[in-house]
């Protein structure tokens, strides 16, 4: 009797919650303006001035926004933190799941440079096309993806190396930010010169802050996806 | 022309969506996913939003997928009938 009441007030409360949220979601919706567009138009002319980036998106990002970046990069790691602490035990007992299979085999063979080549240039042109650190780190990632899917243990990977990599990017991302401070008095602001728009060197720190990120991502989402491939051989248990 | 591509886009997913859900095996369930990854990397295009295509094409068409897979083939299937 009194568990089907706890389940009545229980429901009722969240009932009303949820009518309280969308009242208040309603009012904000109805009193903010559309000014979208004029915002959008501000935020370009602000870019073509401060950043000299061709990509707004990008500046927007790294620029504007830097500082959602860093904590999103941080989440990220958090995140590859905690997958590592639940997955990995004991990985002396655990394969990489893999098919064998010619075909992949000498597909990845083939396809994997062209893939880390791809990934590096949507690092490199963040700030002139489409893309930037996020995307192309986890393009090369996925490289490695392959890799594992088609190779399995035979496949090692340095993992010194790859967290000597996220290390040193993650500080990197700081260091420059600390730099900003110090000169222009903001977090992130810009210490390089900004070159002329559209050029592989312009941009100010864009380029660097996105190769950092870049590199960054590309190690963490290569150590997620190897730990959640290493599995325990079903034949064997 | 345009607003067609999107209109029909818009109707692929929708169909899509519901096959991923309505589908009795979750490995074909996971390729109906990938493929809604895919029609979704082509609405962000013709929604003007290369960057986000670019990031929905490699993690919601590639890595999840792969991630999906991985997880139903480390565990077992079994079918209760309540």
């Amino acid at each position: 009797m009194s568990f089907k009441k706890t389940i009545k007030l229980k429901t009722i409360l969240t009932a009303l919650l949820v009518s309280l949220l969308s009242i208040l979601l309603l009012k904000v919706i109805t009193q903010v303006p559309l000014t979208s567009q004029a915002l959008g138009i501000t935020l370009l002319d602000l870019n073509r001035d401060l950043t000299h980036s061709a990509n707004a998106v990008t500046s927007v990002v790294t620029y504007f926004r830097g500082l959602d970046t860093l904590g999103e990069v941080t989440i990220l790691f958090l995140s590859i933190f905690g997958v590592g602490i639940g997955i990995d035990r004991s990985t002396q007992m655990k394969t990489i799941l893999h098919y064998d299979n010619t075909l992949l085999k000498i597909g990845a063979h083939v396809l994997f440079p062209v893939i880390i080549l791809f990934g590096i240039y949507i690092i490199v042109h963040g700030h002139l096309s489409p893309g930037g650190g996020f995307q192309g780190g986890v393009v090369i990632a996925s490289a490695f993806l392959m890799k594992f899917l088609a190779y399995g243990d035979a496949y090692e990977l340095d993992h010194r190396i790859l967290v000597l990599f996220e290390a040193l990017s993650g500080v990197g991302v700081v260091v420059l930010g600390l730099l900003g401070l110090l000169s222009g008095g903001l977090f992130l602001s810009n210490v390089l010169p900004l070159g002329r728009l559209g050029t592989l060197l312009s941009g100010g720190i864009i380029p660097l802050l996105y190769l950092f990120v870049g590199l960054k991502v590309a190690a963490e989402i290569t150590v997620l996806v190897e730990y959640f491939l290493r599995t325990q051989d079903a034949r064997d248990a | 022309m345009i607003g067609l591509l999107i209109t029909g886009t818009f109707l692929l997913l929708i169909v899509l969506a519901y096959v991923t859900v309505a589908t009795p095996y979750l490995a074909s369930s996971v390729v109906y996913f990938m493929a809604f990854g895919l029609g979704s990397t082509v609405l962000y295009f013709l929604f003007s939003a290369p960057d986000v295509a670019l990031t929905e094409a490699v993690i919601g068409a590639g890595v999840s997928g792969v991630v999906f897979l991985v997880a139903l083939l480390q565990t077992q299937t079994r079918e209760d009938d309540a």
